[in-house]
């Protein structure tokens, strides 16, 4: 037995040391070495052809025309489109992450009844229920500001005998009433900011989040010439990079403007309409550099100054922002300068029975909406507007879970805008009417449709798919739908704008600066990374947002040294402030770049529905903003909220 | 005390010896081969028959795309441009036939004209393998998924626009150095135009029979996946960089 067990030591041993000089043992050791590249849930590349598709993105309040770069026909990254002015090869914070939303957890799969998965099929059914039940008390709310789709919407709100038509409130719908309702003006403002030689961006942060920022930003690097001004109660982003910043309170703009005027009517510049004689005389005995001053505490000889660069300027341009008397004054301004401000043509109608963009423009949300059943299409008002939206029944359209979607009884996914046909007309702001399209660029990835489609299956509107109505719409135009779809933009270059009016009664009343009650004013921004109302922070971008907007989950607020003294609190106070109909909690950060007795908070925070980088990400800052009437204007605007600060 | 005796007979180094050898021999002749397994081309793809047949070159099917990139295998696209079976026809004759569209067999067998009147191959073995690659690919919109002889890891950034100036004319003097990297065989007679040679299988494009690929049943990869040192090798050999990030992007 002691023999056998010897023998097959020495067997084993000689064995394991005759394995050890073949190659076996190490090659295992490598073999195995290698595998552990392979775990399996490393993502696999994707191999195939790398493309550069030409699309339209959705995401910023503008939309950005886009190259979606795909491997084997699966988009993997966003790029600027070099050949459409509207981008000119830049890209925004939002746009840029247009990849990662569309394959986001956050995405809506299926149609969902109160909660339960329901068909397409299911869905059409009920809506078209809710619709024939609810006769002509239909609404829709659109996030969308440049797309043929509010055509399809309007259409059948048309079809029903209603024109509760809404937009969420932006820039393009103030200077809409101001323009066509005030000023009797035809067509779309837009302003030149390449051919200007002085820009004053009257509270309109060009740079960083008003209008089509991508093509601001190109405009401005492209102006070497040029002189840029940013008045705004905050020394934002654009403020840093502009020559000049005037610190004007944001209920004051108007008024600065019109003290502005009244140099450059001292001056001896005029316009010819029926009413110049009477504003003149408003604003030379209303709006006096002495008055203006008192009102807003900017200083005449200030005012003088710009006013004098403005009158020396050969092709001036006053870009408004913020309410209707706000955008009244800078148009009459621009009227009276006669330099870089354009009227810009609407593009033809592909849906006869549509709205035009200005009537889409003239309903006001922040009045409240009550109705039987409301559309909701790529909006966010349960987030973003602090009166309650009413309505019997909500249909929410959306690519991806918000606070709206999570109220409303019926939730259809949309598809994303790499999925789907849609369309860039005119983005407000820009200096020519463009139009650009859209194609999908991959297959969806949710069981996601088209929602101008769906409306287009409640109603005969003459069209049976929203890409048949885009090309109604390219033909209508007299574009080419083959350049178009390359990625081109169809462009009308704007013209001289006219007026009929300087709307001197409206004007002289709706300019008078109004706060309110509160401790401190308010002075809500916007910052693209951060969000907009409609579309909250992309999974890239909050590596991006500075601890001067969000210190971990904190919303954080700015104001000067002198405002926090007054208000007993220091950096890193943690502070709650209240205002309208609500609280938020913030910390304090000291900013010398913001006006005394104001206080800044970024809007797109505080979201309670969401992803893992928003949701519970900093506070609402739209629950503490104050609807204020425009009286005289006819319009309502958050201008002149104010908050208490406490310390907690 | 007989045991012990006993072990002193058997003992001493020969057991040891037996071991030694034995392992040895299964270590270097029996082992490494159980190392792989062999899996064939999902069709039966003949380059003598594309090649010489109908005088195809190699960037009929393996070229470089506009970008630069290198477009590896061909896809149905490039396939469909000589295999002229529509692929809509063929459905809506399957229908018509009322055979299920992935029966595969069956449509083989039913011998539908939109199908076979479309079939460019004159040899029955031949025609069988088209057929079989139109039913089961072209006509289903599916790409062939090719085995790879050659693949890298992902993890491995490369270009073979940066490779395609190479000449194995060149890399001749270089025979020695190169002898665990390349076949040797690859610099015997005339060097061939272009350098595939160097990686690939040696004058593939005259073979018609596509081997099997010896996938390597530890790591995953392929039996002719070029190792990491080998890179190493050549890049020193022709002064190239060799940092990491030179293919590890």
């Amino acid at each position: 037995m002691s023999v056998a067990r010897r023998t097959f030591i020495q067997l084993g041993a000689g064995a394991t040391v005759g394995i050890l000089f073949t190659p076996t043992v190490w090659k295992a050791l490598d073999d195995v070495s290698i595998w552990t590249q392979n775990w399996p849930w490393i993502p696999k590349l994707k191999y195939g052809a790398v493309e550069n598709k030409p699309t339209v993105s959705k995401m910023c309040e503008s939309g950005c025309a886009v190259k979606v770069r795909t491997v084997a026909g699966e988009p993997f990254g966003t790029m600027g489109n070099e050949d459409n002015p509207i981008s000119g090869g830049g890209i925004c914070p939002l746009c840029a992450n247009g990849v990662q939303v569309k394959n986001s957890p956050n995405r809506i799969k299926a149609p969902m009844l109160n909660g339960e998965e329901i068909t397409w099929e299911k869905a059409q059914e009920v809506v078209a229920e809710k619709l024939a039940a609810a006769g002509s008390k239909v609404a829709v709310i659109s996030g969308d500001q440049t797309g043929t789709a509010n055509e399809v919407f309007s259409a059948l709100l048309a079809d029903k005998g209603s024109d509760a038509f809404y937009v969420m409130p932006c820039d393009m719908q103030a200077a809409d009433k101001a323009w066509t309702g005030l000023m009797g003006g035809s067509g779309q403002i837009g302003y030149d900011l390449e051919g200007a030689d002085l820009v004053l961006l009257a509270g309109a942060d060009a740079l960083e989040s008003w209008g089509p920022t991508v093509a601001n930003l190109k405009s401005f690097a492209a102006n070497e010439s040029g002189k840029f001004i940013f008045a705004g109660p905050m020394q934002t982003k654009t403020a840093s990079v502009t020559s000049e910043w005037v610190p004007v309170p944001a209920e004051g703009m108007a008024a600065f403007t019109l003290g502005i005027a009244y140099y450059v009517l001292q001056a001896g510049k005029s316009v010819d309409t029926g009413d110049f004689g009477q504003f003149k005389a408003m604003v030379m005995s209303e709006y006096t550099p002495a008055k203006v001053e008192a009102a807003t505490g900017v200083k005449a000889d200030r005012m003088a100054a710009v006013a004098k660069q403005l009158l020396t300027a050969s092709n001036p341009v006053v870009v408004p922002a913020g309410p209707v008397a706000a955008h009244g004054a800078a148009f009459a301004l621009n009227l009276l300068l006669g330099g870089a401000m354009k009227a810009l043509p609407e593009f033809a109608k592909a849906i006869p029975t549509a709205m035009s963009r200005s009537e889409m423009l003239k309903a006001d949300i922040l009045d409240g909406v009550d109705t039987d059943l409301l559309f909701v299409y790529e909006a966010n008002p349960a987030y973003a507007l602090p009166e309650k939206v009413k309505a019997g029944f909500t249909v929410a359209f959306d690519m991806v879970q918000t606070e709206t979607t999570a109220t409303a009884n019926l939730v259809l996914p949309s598809l994303h805008p790499y999925e789907r046909f849609d369309d860039l007309a005119s983005p407000y702001g820009l200096a020519a009417a463009t139009y650009s399209l859209g194609a999908p660029v991959c297959k969806p990835a949710v069981d996601a449709s088209s929602a101008a489609t769906f409306i287009l299956g409640l109603a005969d509107l003459g069209f049976a798919s929203f890409e048949e109505v885009l090309g109604a719409k390219v033909e209508a135009i007299g574009a080419d739908m083959d350049a178009l779809q390359g990625g081109e933009a169809y462009v009308v270059e704007g013209e001289a704008p006219m007026a009929a009016s300087l709307a001197a009664n409206v004007l002289g009343k709706a300019a008078v600066p109004v706060k309110g009650t509160g401790a401190v004013g308010l002075v809500p921004y916007t910052l693209l990374n951060v969000g907009t109302a409609n579309q909250a922070t992309t999974p890239n971008a909050p590596c991006t947002i500075s601890n001067n907007q969000l210190l971990g989950d904190y919303m954080v607020v700015m104001m000067g040294s002198a405002t926090a003294k007054q208000l007993g609190v220091s950096v890193g106070s943690k502070v709650k402030l209240s205002g309208g109909k609500g609280e938020c909690e913030a910390l304090v950060q000291i900013f010398e770049g913001v006006m005394p007795g104001v206080v800044a908070a970024p809007l797109g925070l505080g979201h309670t529905v969401g992803d893992e980088f928003s949701k519970g990400k900093g506070d609402n800052v739209y629950k503490i903003l104050t609807v204020s009437s425009e009286a005289a204007a006819g319009a309502s605007t958050w201008a002149g909220s104010t908050v208490n600060v406490a310390k907690i | 005390m007989e045991e012990r005796k006993a072990s002193k007979r058997c003992g001493g180094v020969f057991p040891f010896i037996i071991g030694f050898l034995a392992t040895c021999v299964l270590g270097w002749a029996v082992i490494p081969g159980l190392f792989f397994q062999k899996e064939e081309q999902p069709v039966w793809f003949s380059h003598a028959v594309h090649v010489d047949g109908q005088g195809m070159d190699c960037e009929s099917c393996h070229y470089f795309r506009d970008d630069g990139t290198y477009a590896g295998f061909p896809t149905n696209e490039v396939c469909a441009e000589c295999h002229a079976v529509d692929p809509e026809e063929a459905q809506a004759a399957i229908a018509e036939e009322g055979i299920d569209p992935n029966d595969y067999d069956a449509i083989m067998k039913a011998g539908i004209g939109a199908i076979e009147d479309n079939l460019a191959s004159s040899d029955e073995d031949k025609m069988q393998a088209e057929r079989e690659y139109v039913v089961k690919y072209l006509i289903q919109g599916k790409e062939v998924p090719w085995l790879n002889y050659q693949y890298q890891p992902d993890n491995v950034y490369f270009s073979h626009a940066s490779h395609k100036s190479l000449s194995i004319e060149d890399l001749a003097s270089l025979k020695k150095e190169l002898s665990d990297v390349v076949d040797p065989s690859v610099f015997e007679g005339e060097a061939p135009e272009q350098n595939c040679n160097l990686c690939h299988l040696k004058d593939i494009q005259t073979n018609d029979v596509p081997p099997a690929l010896e996938r390597n049943v530890l790591s995953g990869y392929s039996k002719t996946t070029m190792k990491m040192w080998k890179c190493e090798r050549c890049h020193a050999l022709k002064g190239q960089p060799n940092a990491c990030y030179t293919c590890h992007k």
